[in-house]
């Protein structure tokens, strides 16, 4: 079966739920949701595992240079890549029936989730650039209509103009690096870039240029280190939708396109030298501004940029099976977490941390599964996210003990340091939501409907027992050996010091007054919440410079108009005395003359005069 | 076959002289009705023309006849894939122009006779553009369409500042009066050395007799009438007060079609009649174009009025356009070609949706509209989403393909031209790309999201009105006219091969070598 049915079915089931009317939009919704992730299932359970790329040319446009094809390709990446869209969307819209039941603008929003796991879909299986990059996009546009899906709120729609114009100032490098990479290998088909790169028909200065471009979007994307700052304030969004796209599937799009052009990359050290500092930089910043936040789903958010550049560590020396095992795990248990802090939202009406409190006694289902979310993101066994974690950990230092590169020093200790701000930033955001005493007045909470608590249940399974894809690592790289991506005496004592971590966390809010631990930050607490100030440093240096030049460009205009409109009278004029004057003289000089004049009417009567 | 040119060119002629001697007493009712059935049967013509040309290179249903002996002049009409493309965008405007007459979306001043018949003309002298393979018929009817376009913008213009659209009509007759009679001078050159104004034999020649300079000069001159239509950066200045100010008809079709008679008319004269000229001359024109792209986008954030904005994002995409074609590549000209298309589409629809917002509010100043058009009119705000999603260019939807394939050819420009040029142009160009995401969700912001204000106070004010809720709606009527933009959006965004396919081979064929 092409795998364009995944694709295809969504983007029309998308159409349909639009303009299904809002009482058959949850049920229609849901079941196209089904019916994808079982398509899903039937593309990318044969491929598993599988390094052959299956692939499927269906169409070919021809540009005038090298061809765009419509081809998409299924190998164990993408198959893997497909269940992990599917999934989650499926989940998503399950939970949304319930997280939005009153809400009138739901066959937009569950049209526009159709059409983003299309998108993913298409991203995931694409075999030639522009079809990618299409999928690419339409996400960005997806995310950037369901940030701003309650539009009324003001940070709604701030945060949806900073999430889709920061993606599309790296998106623009992407594009320049599909130009050099496929003009250098005369094709936009991806897998036969990766072909001339492992045949060595890809210079250095080609695949350099190239891959570092691409990781201009690929930064965007991910929300890395320069770009980072627009997840967090992205969270305004559905939290179902912050789950889906702001967790699981397009912000780890550009850890995937990286991992599907591992070849080239390989080829370039330079281009992975940059990744390894951009994600050692990413990593331990956003963890600490994790440590500092209020908003629990600001929390997340950070924890996901910071989980993020933990996997273009692994891509950048060299541990390909690591960052796919760490890519499905952490959105098993990101989309978790944000789904029980949607459960939160829905209980409590905030997720602002210091209005929240003692809620393990109201919401013990969302409790529990929060924790397991939590034990999996700090790294405690026997989750999925102790695996994940020890094998990047373990190409971490592979890199750095074995093959005693600077990149792998980089990245091992700043994966150790983020490893124990994770802790303390995760232990922190459980025990203020959860324990404690309730706050004061407000309604009640109650735990989340069964729709909820469903997909909830789920991933809380999935993460539990995901640890057991360390037997089969052939599915995340193909070729691998049992026990390749795991690393026992690195392990245990990381284990063991997340734990100390943990203990120490959860005992500072014990004591502190304010059961806040991040008390201990001192005067580095506020640094931390106000993000270091990249925003206004930002601000300074893009938006405010852009809107002057943008009012210096309308004042140019106003004052060129009246100078024009009187110069094309006075040429007018000319022309006419220069016509008498041609009937005898030559038609060169008459030519000459004519266009003298033209230019200069333009330039030096419009510019000058203004 | 031969005839079916001429048909199709007489055929918006003829319902324009059926219209002058219509009865009097009923014509003003009658006329977009009449107005509506002559375009649509002219569209209908250009769809048969369109199939009976194929998709192969060379031009088809070619009809050749001596017109001014004396002069050398002939009747030559042509079609190929350059131009089939666009003279099914100027029938399908026009015919979807006269439907929005038919119901109130016309000026509410009368005289729909004189306006409809005006239209008819304009089309004719695009659809004469389009076809004309002779440098002089070319130019007569180039020239054609200046006339009634005066007209719709003076006569049929903003209702509310009449010697405002008086102003505008002029300066955009003025200037590209005085572009056209440039270029006129340089068709005069060419013939002066070639001894003929035909452009099929022109092409063929590929310049040759004529010398160097003179090509310098011929490609000045031809390059400078076509740019002002374009319009190309400095020379832009007559269209955003001539779209601001003319009837939604009148920006439909400058923008969709009347700007793409100047990079039209590159890509079919000024490329292949002069192209030793053409080359001197390129890197400039991409210099110029990227400098538009920028200008346009900085322009775009500072505008407060949604149809001068929509003015000023033209000049930002024709600065694509022009960009491609400086390239001299077939991929720069198939993008130009194929961004000419989605322009039309997109912008087209774009003032369509202005138009509509300005005939309900009596303004079209973002901050009177009243906010929250999602709420208040979720199906016409839909619409304008994606209008406005297709117009920064989404991959995906037809506005990415022509823009994307134009700075790919950027980046791989033909090796006589300065490829550090290009790149630098190329890299701007994409800056522009983002600055034009920026101003098309900032009108997102202002017009379609945030807590519903009453029209016609300032965005300040809350409290919603309850009054403006019901009316503001787009009408089913406005929803089917609109729909066909809409479909080819998509259509040429998830398909840019069916316009490709038949751009394509032309273009090769005439360019494969290098232009």
């Amino acid at each position: 079966m092409s795998p364009l049915w995944v694709v295809a079915v969504p983007a029309a089931g998308a159409v349909a739920v639009l303009f299904g009317g809002r009482l058959r939009a949850p049920f229609l919704s849901s079941v196209l949701g089904g019916v994808t992730w079982v398509l899903g299932l039937v593309v990318a359970l044969p491929a598993l595992g599988s390094d052959q790329l299956q692939t499927y040319a269906h169409a070919s446009v021809p540009t005038g240079t090298t061809e765009v094809t419509l081809a998409l390709g299924v190998d164990g990446l993408a198959a893997a890549g497909v269940l992990l869209a599917t999934s989650v969307a499926f989940a998503v819209l399950v939970y949304s029936v319930a997280y939005l039941a009153e809400d009138p603008r739901y066959p937009s929003y569950a049209s526009i989730v159709l059409i983003f796991t299309a998108a993913m879909n298409t991203v995931v299986l694409a075999d030639d650039f522009f079809v990618m990059l299409v999928g690419w996009e339409v996400m960005g546009a997806c995310s950037y209509f369901l940030i701003s899906h309650h539009w009324e709120r003001q940070d709604a729609r701030a945060g949806a103009v900073k999430a889709f114009v920061m993606t599309r100032l790296g998106d623009v490098g992407l594009l320049f690096g599909i130009f050099v990479l496929g003009l250098a290998v005369g094709s936009f088909r991806i897998s036969e870039v990766n072909a001339a790169a492992v045949a060595g028909d890809l210079s250095t200065t080609q695949a350099t240029v190239g891959m570092l471009l691409i990781l201009c979007g690929v930064v965007g994307k991910s929300s890395q280190f320069p770009l980072h700052t627009w997840l967090p304030d992205a969270m305004p969004g559905p939290t179902p939708i912050s789950a889906l796209i702001h967790a699981a599937t397009m912000v780890a799009a550009g850890v995937y396109l990286i991992a599907r052009l591992f070849d080239v990359l390989a080829v370039s050290a330079a281009a992975q030298a940059v990744l390894a500092v951009i994600a050692a930089i990413t990593m331990v910043l956003s963890a600490f501004f994790a440590l500092a936040q209020d908003d629990l789903k600001r929390v997340l958010a950070w924890s996901t940029v910071s989980q993020l550049a933990y996997m273009f560590g692994a891509l950048a020396v060299g541990g390909y099976g690591a960052a796919v095992f760490h890519l499905l795990s952490h959105g098993a248990f990101k989309a978790l977490l944000f789904l029980c802090a949607g459960s939160v939202a829905h209980a409590t009406g905030t997720t602002s941390m210091a209005r929240l409190g003692g809620l393990h006694r109201r919401m013990p289902v969302t409790s529990v599964t929060m924790l397991v979310g939590m034990a999996a993101l700090v790294g405690l066994p026997p989750l999925v996210g102790f695996f994940s974690k020890d094998a990047v950990l373990g190409a971490y230092s592979d890199a750095a003990l074995h093959d005693v590169t600077w990149t792998g020093w980089l990245v091992f200790c700043a994966g150790l340091v983020t490893m124990l701000a994770t802790a303390a930033y995760a232990t922190r955001a459980w025990v203020l939501v959860f324990t404690g005493p309730s706050p004061e007045g407000g309604r009640v909470p109650r735990e989340a409907p069964m729709l909820m608590r469903g997909p909830l249940l789920v991933l809380g399974g999935l993460t539990a027992v995901g640890g057991v894809l360390t037997l089969a690592p052939q599915v995340l790289e193909p070729g691998a050996t049992v026990g390749e991506l795991f690393h026992p005496w690195l392990a245990m004592p990381a284990a063991v010091a997340v734990m100390v971590v943990v203990l120490l966390t959860y005992a500072e809010a014990w004591r502190a007054e304010d059961r806040d631990p991040s008390g201990v930050l001192g005067r580095w607490r506020p640094v931390l919440a106000r993000e270091a100030g990249f925003d206004p440093a930002y601000d300074r240096l893009f938006v405010v410079p852009t809107h002057w030049s943008a009012q210096g460009v309308v004042a140019a205009d106003r004052d060129v108009v009246e100078p024009y409109v009187r110069g094309s009278v006075s040429a007018v004029r000319g022309a006419g005395a220069a016509l008498r004057w041609a009937q005898n003289g030559n038609v060169q000089v008459y030519l000459t003359v004519v266009v003298v004049g033209a230019v200069a009417m333009a330039v030096v009567v419009g510019a000058v005069v203004a | 076959m031969s005839w079916l040119l001429p048909l199709l060119i007489a055929t918006p002629a003829a319902g324009a002289l059926i219209l002058a001697f219509w009865p009097r007493n009923r014509a003003d009712r009658d006329a977009p009705m009449a107005g509506l059935v002559v375009s649509a049967v002219a569209f209908g013509l250009s769809v048969v023309v369109a199939l009976a040309s194929g998709t192969e290179a060379g031009f088809q249903l070619e009809q050749e006849r001596v017109w001014i002996e004396p002069l050398d002049v002939s009747w030559h009409v042509g079609i190929d894939g350059i131009s089939s493309p666009l003279v099914l965008l100027t029938t399908l405007l026009g015919a979807l122009c006269m439907a929005s007459l038919l119901r109130g979306g016309g000026p509410r001043c009368g005289g729909e006779r004189a306006l409809v018949a005006m239209l008819l003309l304009l089309e004719t002298g695009v659809i004469g553009t389009f076809l004309a393979l002779d440098l002089v018929l070319f130019f007569v009817f180039f020239e054609l369409v200046l006339v009634p376009m005066w007209f719709v913008i003076a006569w049929w213009g903003d209702p509310h500042d009449e010697p405002g659209r008086r102003r505008a009509a002029s300066v955009f007759l003025l200037l590209t009066v005085i572009g056209s009679a440039v270029m006129l001078a340089g068709f005069l050159l060419v013939y002066g050395y070639a001894g003929t104004f035909d452009v099929v034999e022109l092409a063929e020649r590929g310049g040759e007799g004529i010398p160097a300079t003179a090509q310098v000069v011929a490609a000045l001159a031809i390059g400078l009438g076509l740019a002002v239509k374009t319009p190309m950066w400095p020379l832009h200045i007559w269209l955003p007060d001539a779209h601001a100010k003319a009837p939604t008809v009148g920006s439909v079709l400058l923008a969709g079609v009347l700007l793409k008679m100047g990079t039209y008319g590159l890509v079919r004269v000024w490329l292949p009649v002069v192209p030793d000229g053409a080359r001197d001359v390129a890197p400039y024109l991409a210099v110029f174009a990227v400098i538009g792209i920028v200008y346009g986008a900085l322009a775009c954030l500072a505008q407060t009025d949604l149809k001068r904005l929509v003015a000023y994002s033209s000049v930002g995409h024709m600065g694509f356009i022009l960009l491609g074609i400086s390239t001299l590549t077939p991929a720069g000209i198939n993008g130009a070609l194929f961004a000419n298309i989605a322009h039309g589409v997109i912008t087209g629809l774009l003032f369509f949706l202005a138009g509509a917002l300005k005939d309900r509010y009596e303004t079209a100043e973002m901050a009177m509209l009243g906010r929250g058009l999602y709420g208040r009119s979720p199906r016409l705000a839909g619409v304008l989403a994606v209008a406005a999603v297709a117009s920064l260019g989404l991959p995906g939807l037809a506005g990415f393909w022509g823009e994307m394939l134009t700075l790919l050819a950027a980046f791989d420009p033909i090796a006589e031209l300065p490829r550090a040029t290009y790149l630098v142009c190329m890299a701007v160009a994409g800056v522009g790309a983002v600055l034009t995401a920026v101003y098309f969700v900032a009108v997102l912001r202002q017009v379609c999201q945030g807590e519903p204000a009453p029209s016609g106070a300032s965005s300040t004010a809350a409290a919603p009105s309850v009054a403006s809720v019901v009316s503001a709606e787009a009408t089913r009527y406005e929803l089917v006219v609109w729909a066909p933009l809409v479909v080819l959006t998509v259509l040429f965004g998830l398909a840019p091969g069916l316009l490709l396919g038949v751009i394509d081979p032309s273009v090769v064929a005439m360019f494969g070598g290098g232009a």
